[in-house]
């Protein structure tokens, strides 16, 4: 683990809400270019987490440092700035309109006077490279989101994450409401991402699917960070227990 | 290891299902053909030059009102206060001119800014009392038809001074100016909904609220700037409206064409848009307006009662409100 580069960090990261302590003190380290699996029983605070790191929440106190600077995300556009780039579990898409102006929606290419004009070709072509880019095949970019699989819209969703400049990628259960053939697409696209030496910071239920794609394993309980283990060097075993609250030596 | 992304042709369903879509959003492209030559063959007097330019004339004032409101429907606010908008500008414009003898620019000129504010007033109640627009301008509207009702002395104004008519409805290549600036208005809606970035944020505030928010949209604004548009057209047509009766329009009903909340309610569903907003295109609304002018007109011209092209012209609407709802399940 030592030789791995650390490109996101949290530093004593704690959140209160009123009563609810949901993060307590935690300290994560994110490692580049790898899929870094959060798991955790519902309401252990991996959501919380998520949310301080792509810059929905605010923390009570503690903060980040991001490819070895210390850092504060002020918000979603701060996090933006900083490569971060959240794909929601609901996905934000919008279903009425196209695959390009969802892939663009809120950065959308703009020429002429004023910047008022949209670039149509260019986001077409910039859409194309990096649907291309993760080998997301959508047949036809001018499609309705609403026409689309679960997991073509999860590479949409990603795709946007993208084309926002996202070198850290946080999947919030990609896979939660999918069929056992899109749930491997969506894998795949992980596997493709991290390929290209993106991070993926990725929130799952499934254990199984965790040991298939994480390459490391961090487990939340009771807001607390309880461990992180390497998937090669931890079992499912020894991970349920920690989900359960058993610390390991 | 992985199975390779689907390659995606539509599934069947869905194809049917865009075709049905198709179908409904296009139709009406050909119903308003075949009401047009049904009309030419059945209503006398139908298919001469004169009449043709009053469909034109009526179709602009109704046309222009519709267009605004189009947007305002794409950004997902049903604006309700158009006839307290039209009140309100009605009034001004008569006012203005007629008793305190301002220059026709500057008449104009105020009753747009009424119009502005009027939209400013909706998108303030709107986004900052976070109030849904359908109700939300039900009540801008009563509190605007009671200033119009107030500045007119309840009375109706008429406009004795030469100058406001001819100059609004100077023919240009045998056009009156009102049909001109409906299709500027048409123009410049096309080229703002399609090719701007405002344009794409209004489609996607309408569509989707949340998604807007969420990926940066600048929302609020947004419905502002809808509601505005919305409210200034309103004004524009209530000025071409006073122009052509020479009076001003009692509680913004118009006495001229049938330029009402009702119409362009009608038009825009039957051109195939969302009630629910993000989804429609306003050349469509352009071929319903013409639509329903035609068919009031043609109805007219074939000595039918009033009161029966009244409950034709419901029906348009009934119809036009199934339609949207079939549509909202499809999608």
């Amino acid at each position: 683990m030592a030789s791995e580069d650390v490109i996101l960090e949290t530093i004593d990261l704690d959140k209160s809400f009123g009563a609810v302590h949901a993060v307590r003190t935690v300290s994560w380290k994110v490692y580049e270019g790898r899929v870094n699996a959060l798991v955790g029983d519902n309401g252990a605070g991996k959501s919380t987490l998520i949310k301080l790191i792509s810059g929905a929440l605010q923390p009570n106190s503690g903060g980040f440092r991001v490819r070895g600077q210390e850092t504060r995300i002020g918000g979603p556009a701060g996090a933006f700035g900083l490569g971060i780039a959240a794909v929601y579990q609901n996905l934000a898409l919008v279903e009425n309109r196209d695959v390009v102006m969802n892939m663009f929606l809120g950065s959308e290419l703009t020429r002429g006077p004023g910047q008022i004009f949209l670039d149509h070709k260019g986001m077409l072509r910039q859409a194309h490279e990096v649907l291309d880019d993760i080998h997301a095949r959508i047949p036809n970019v001018r499609e309705m989101v609403r026409n689309l699989s679960g997991g073509q819209r999860q590479a949409v969703a990603v795709g946007r994450a993208l084309i926002r400049g996202g070198e850290i990628i946080i999947m919030d259960e990609p896979t939660a409401a999918l069929g056992v053939e899109q749930t491997q697409e969506v894998l795949q696209l992980i596997d493709t991402l991290r390929g290209q030496g993106k991070t993926i910071i990725l929130i799952s239920h499934n254990i199984q699917q965790v040991f298939e794609i994480a390459d490391y394993i961090s487990v939340m309980f009771h807001g607390e960070l309880i461990g992180t283990r390497s998937r090669d060097e931890a079992t499912e075993a020894e991970v349920v227990a920690m989900i359960m609250g058993k610390r390991s030596p | 290891m992985f199975a390779r992304l689907t390659q995606g042709q539509l599934p069947m369903a869905r194809r049917r299902r865009e075709q049905l879509l198709f179908l409904m959003d296009n139709g009406i492209y050909v119903v308003t053909v075949v009401l047009f030559i049904v009309f030419v063959i059945l209503a006398p007097y139908f298919f001469t030059p004169r009449n043709l330019v009053n469909i034109l004339i009526s179709a602009s004032l109704a046309g222009i009102v519709t267009a605004g409101y189009t947007v305002a429907i794409l950004a997902g606010q049903i604006d309700t206060s158009t006839q307290g908008v039209l009140a309100v500008a009605t009034v001004t414009t008569a006012l203005l001119f007629e008793e305190v003898g301002v220059s026709l620019p500057l008449t104009v000129a105020f009753a747009l800014l009424a119009g502005i504010a009027a939209g400013l007033f909706n998108g303030l109640i709107v986004v900052n009392g976070k109030i849904v627009a359908f109700v939300a301008t039900l009540a801008t509207q009563g509190v605007m038809l009671a200033i119009a009702l107030f500045l007119s002395g309840g009375q109706t104004i008429t406009i004795a001074r030469e100058g406001l008519q001819e100059a609004v409805f100077i023919r240009v290549f045998g056009i009156p100016s009102s049909v001109w600036i409906m299709f500027f208005c048409y123009i410049v809606g096309y080229v703002m909904l399609t090719q701007t970035k405002l344009g794409a944020h209004i489609y996607a505030t309408g569509a989707d609220y949340r998604a807007a928010l969420l990926s940066g949209v600048p929302v609020d604004r947004v419905i502002r700037i809808a509601l505005v548009i919305s409210a200034l057209t309103a004004a524009l047509t209530a000025v071409l409206v006073t122009a052509r009766a020479k009076q001003s329009a009692m509680f913004g009903l118009a006495i001229a064409g049938s330029v009402d909340f009702v119409t362009a309610l009608t038009a825009v569903l039957l051109g195939g848009f969302s009630l629910f907003g993000g989804v429609g295109r306003i050349e469509r609304n352009l071929v319903a307006v013409l639509f329903l002018t035609i068919l009031g007109n043609g109805l007219q011209l074939m000595d039918v009662p009033t009161g029966i092209i009244l409950i034709v012209r419901g029906f348009a609407l009934v119809l036009a409100v199934i339609l949207s709802v079939l549509r909202a399940r499809m999608t």
